[in-house]
């Protein structure tokens, strides 16, 4: 058993871990899943139906809505609007080829959803490719057939519409009109379902929607340039400083409240130093001016961290233990970004040209994120007590750190010994993941007491 | 009116400033109550308490926590911020003698916004972390890359020791998760390619190219041919489409909305939100400096703090707060840099030597280049120090960015290219690696000092691959 206080902590830490891998594990599942949907047909087709209809079922029953007058009536009506939207489409569509699916989604927005609005036209299109069971379909589908070929046509009168939906086995829509046909929305052609693949380049983003970005955009812009100095700001400013020092005055506690910032500083300071001490140690210098350069280089950098180190023991003697009524918070990681800086946004894009650089882009991140919070991790993992070490390897990188300790426990309590020990090489040998054995204290604390492996 | 004082302001106008300038705060910030708390806040009205300790709690904590914070209790966010406060280097101990209840100390809780607010750009903060993104985002720089640290979710502790199997345990879902994530990642990017045979060369043409990463690239396995590939494609596919020409196609986003009107109004619907509060913050931008005159006799009213007898002031200098900085980052800070000047002095000493035996070939003109280098180091390193001093270090701004898809190397084109992201990380995880190896060693070393303590101890050391 490891001493409950410290392995608290290394616990928590490593909750911790798995909570955010479990978080961007959850982002990445849901953004494959849309993705995943966007690039198959869109159904129903061409038609962003308020709800999306599970392909072919006809249900008669209502699952939500408010009482209808009667199910035929709203048949008839939801059979209207679609082919009124898709002869408005096509006719445009013929002739401007974008438009068409802006006005189409527009349209869209403004139509009522009658919860069995969609199942006509998707049992419809259906029908063309696949043969239904039902009857309904059946009547309707018939006298749409011949007339998908007639592109261009005007609309249907309403009547016919009613007169489709009333019962199987009507009469051709064509007896009784002249030149006027509807434009079939349930053979497949058209409304072949819409793919991104084939059609992707005719959307257009609704006009509401482009003018609150383009809004959206301008004001950012326009905070981003207020936070850049102003003479209205001059003003505030120094009005902001003066109640800081005036809050600060006020409390009668003098401190150092630099050196939050400066601690800040002290650990960009040391990232920005290992990182460029890590270039210099791993340049390949061709020749003695390169050899001299990276030489100075370095000794220069050598004289930088002395002076970190210097300034930081200075602030550690001038800051006091906090003490008193405060209670102790959460452990705040300093972010290497540099928590002090601006977070002002401004459209900010990354370009690339290829699948591939993406991919490599985006497989490197992960693995920075991991090593970031390995690192994290062992270094908390000293503080606890327990000396667990951990199988770095992460996903089949090389060099793995699995380190096997064999624990004798003394001789007075020691039962079965060979047979114990074996068995534990066996173990530890043989298995996968972390080989972790503890000591029971601290070795800063206090003595040690060995733990039979469990 | 019959007089015409045009230039003297309107008393009505400044009666109306002080409350629209608050109008404009508790517009912009997130779960703000309405102006008439602030106002019963000076007086220190009991009713004005609770609602202000919800605010700062919604200030203080990340995004992620927002929709966690139902399940907090007032008592529990009181102590929350309570304790992010004293981090941040809070001065007066009035706040932290306020009762966890959130009954009392609304007056308090007023000064502790404005201090939050006047020490940064605190409304602009906020927007930037619920802004509605509309594009495909990647976060490129390191602290995107996991969670920051919100208020820990109330979860029961575990009492009394804990098991080492259990951490073994934790340790090897860690690690699972991480591979997981790894070959969703995989796919989600892209399959490379439109097409699968594409897809497989592609796939194999890389593995020779990044070592470090070839293994992960062929763990990522290669979806098999009926799944839709993802992102890329569809940025393919509309290309076009967008009426903003710098970015040329439609995100995934976009293309949701345009797939899912009823998503697309919600849409639409947080980012007027959005715009509502952006104009709201510009209007509090305009209006600030009443508040801050405000503030003052807010201060005023307060009893000045007895100074407390257990801090002793050491810096002389005036307009300092107590840092309030926990001891163990300061450790862990010096121990680091005392690692890395470790690692310079064996490094430069190493060189030295070998300067030393090879100087002696070069001639006269060897000393001019010698100063000249001198010089030009010297300016580099200034440059190093200058990044880190002053605060704005990255010449890039961090957060994540909008992906774009684009025909190689066009000049001009404004924006980060993904191959020059990909180096600086390559840097990173070069400089992580050498990290954690280092502190392997040590732990490896330390292990190795106990294990020579006691006797009965046997080592055995991992077998070497």
């Amino acid at each position: 058993m490891l001493p409950a206080e410290c392995s608290r902590r290394l616990v928590a830490e490593l909750r911790d871990a798995l909570d955010s891998c479990a978080e961007l594990q959850r982002q990445l599942e849901q953004s494959l899943r849309v993705s995943r949907r966007l690039l198959r047909a869109w159904e129903p087709a061409e038609t962003p139906a308020p709800e999306p209809t599970p392909g072919p079922e006809i249900n008669e029953e209502a699952p939500s809505s408010a009482c209808p007058p009667s199910p035929q009536d709203l048949k008839e009506l939801e059979l209207l609007t679609q082919a009124l939207e898709k002869a408005v489409r096509v006719r445009k569509g013929l002739s401007k080829a974008g438009e068409g699916v802006k006005a189409h989604s527009l349209k869209s927005g403004s139509t009522s959803p009658a919860t069995r609005a969609s199942a006509p036209p998707s049992t419809s299109h259906c029908a063309g490719s696949c043969a239904p069971g039902t009857k309904p379909p059946r009547g309707i589908r018939h006298p749409w057939v011949p007339a998908k070929d007639l592109p261009g046509r005007r609309l249907l009168l309403v009547g016919d519409g009613a007169h489709m939906g009333k019962g199987a086995g009507a009469n051709k829509p064509e007896a009784g009109l002249r030149d006027q046909q509807i434009i079939p929305q349930a053979a497949p052609p058209v409304p072949e379902a819409f793919t991104l693949k084939d059609k992707g380049a005719l959307l257009r983003l609704p006009e509401a929607f482009r003018k609150a970005a383009s809004r959206n955009a301008r004001l950012w812009a326009q905070l981003s340039s207020m936070q850049t100095g102003d003479s209205v700001d001059a003003a505030a400013a120094t009005a902001k400083t003066q109640f800081l020092q005036k809050m600060q005055t006020a409390a009668g506690q003098p401190g150092s409240r630099l050196s939050s910032a400066e601690v800040g500083r002290l650990q960009k300071a040391c990232s920005l130093l290992r990182l460029r001490m890590r270039e210099e140690l791993t340049a390949d210098p061709k020749d003695w001016t390169q050899e001299y350069r990276s030489l100075l280089t370095l000794e220069g950098l050598q004289a930088l961290v002395g002076q970190c180190l210097h300034r930081l023991q200075e602030l550690r003697s001038v800051v006091e233990q906090p003490q008193g009524p405060w209670p102790e918070g959460p452990p705040r990681a300093a972010s290497p970004c540099g928590g002090g800086a601006d977070p002002m946004w401004s459209p900010q894009l990354l370009l690339y040209s290829s699948t591939e650089e993406l991919q490599t882009l985006a497989a490197l991140r992960l693995r920075v994120a991991m090593l970031d919070q390995q690192v994290h991790l062992e270094k908390v993992l000293p503080d606890s007590g327990a000396w667990v070490t951990v199988c770095s390897g992460g996903v089949g990188h090389g060099e793995d750190s699995r380190l096997s300790l064999l624990v004798q426990p003394p001789r007075s309590t020691r039962e079965g010994v060979d047979e114990g020990t074996c068995e534990c090489a066996g173990a530890l040998g043989g298995g996968g993941g972390t080989g972790a054995w503890c000591l029971d204290s601290c070795p800063r604390l206090g003595p040690l007491k060995c733990t039979r492996p469990p | 009116m019959g007089r015409r004082r045009r230039r003297q302001p309107d008393p009505a106008d400044a009666a109306r400033a002080l409350p629209e300038a608050i109008a404009a705060l508790s517009r912009t910030l997130p779960a703000a109550p309405s102006p008439e708390i602030f106002r019963r806040a000076k007086f220190d009205r009991p009713e004005a308490a609770p609602a202000l300790w919800r605010l700062l709690f919604h200030v203080l904590s990340p995004l992620s926590a927002d929709s966690a914070s139902v399940s907090f209790t007032l008592e529990a966010q009181v102590r929350w911020v309570k304790s992010v406060l004293h981090s941040q280097g809070y001065p007066r101990l009035a706040l932290v003698q306020l009762q966890d209840d959130g009954s009392q100390g609304g007056r308090e809780l007023l000064l502790a916004l404005a201090w939050l607010l006047a020490r940064g750009p605190l409304p602009e903060r906020l927007l930037t972390q619920s802004h509605v993104r509309l594009g495909d985002e990647m976060p490129v720089c390191e602290c995107e890359a996991l969670a920051s640290p919100g208020p820990p979710a109330p979860r029961v502790e575990a009492e009394g020791s804990v098991d080492i199997r259990h951490l073994q345990w934790l340790m090897g879902k860690l690690q699972l998760r991480w591979r997981n994530l790894m070959a969703g990642q995989q796919e989600q990017c892209a399959l490379l390619g439109k097409n699968p045979w594409q897809r497989i060369f592609c796939s194999t043409r890389l593995s020779w190219n990044l070592s470090g990463l070839q293994l992960l690239l062929l763990c990522g396995t290669c979806p098999p041919a009926d799944l839709p590939a993802p992102q890329t494609q569809i940025h393919s596919y509309t290309r076009g489409c967008h009426s903003d020409r710098s970015l040329g196609h439609l995100s995934v986003t976009e293309t949701e909305l345009l797939r899912d009107p009823e998503g697309g109004r919600q849409l639409l619907q947080r980012l007027e939100t959005e715009n509502a509060r952006l104009e709201a913050a510009l209007e509090w931008r305009h209006r600030e400096l009443v508040f801050w005159r405000w503030m003052d006799t807010v201060l005023d009213t307060c009893p000045l703090e007895a100074s407390p007898p257990t801090f002793l002031p050491r810096i002389p200098e005036p307009g300092a707060g107590a840092a309030g900085l926990p001891v163990r980052e300061l450790q862990a800070l010096q121990e680091e840099l005392q690692a890395l000047q470790e690692e310079l002095r064996k490094a430069v000493e190493a060189r030295r030597a070998a300067w030393q035996a090879a100087v002696g070939g070069h001639g006269p003109e060897w000393r001019a280049a010698r100063r000249a280098l001198q010089v030009a180091v010297a300016q580099d390193l200034a440059a190093l120090q200058w990044a880190w001093e002053q605060g704005k270090g990255q010449a890039r701004p961090h957060g994540p960015r909008r992906l774009v898809r684009t025909e190689a190397r066009v000049p001009g084109r404004l924006g980060l290219w993904a191959t020059e992201a990909t180096e600086a990380l390559r840097a990173r995880e070069a400089c992580l690696e050498a990290m954690l190896h280092q502190l392997q060693g040590q732990c490896r070393q330390e292990l190795a000092r106990l294990v020579g303590v006691r006797p009965g101890l046997i080592w055995v050391p991992p077998p070497a691959r």
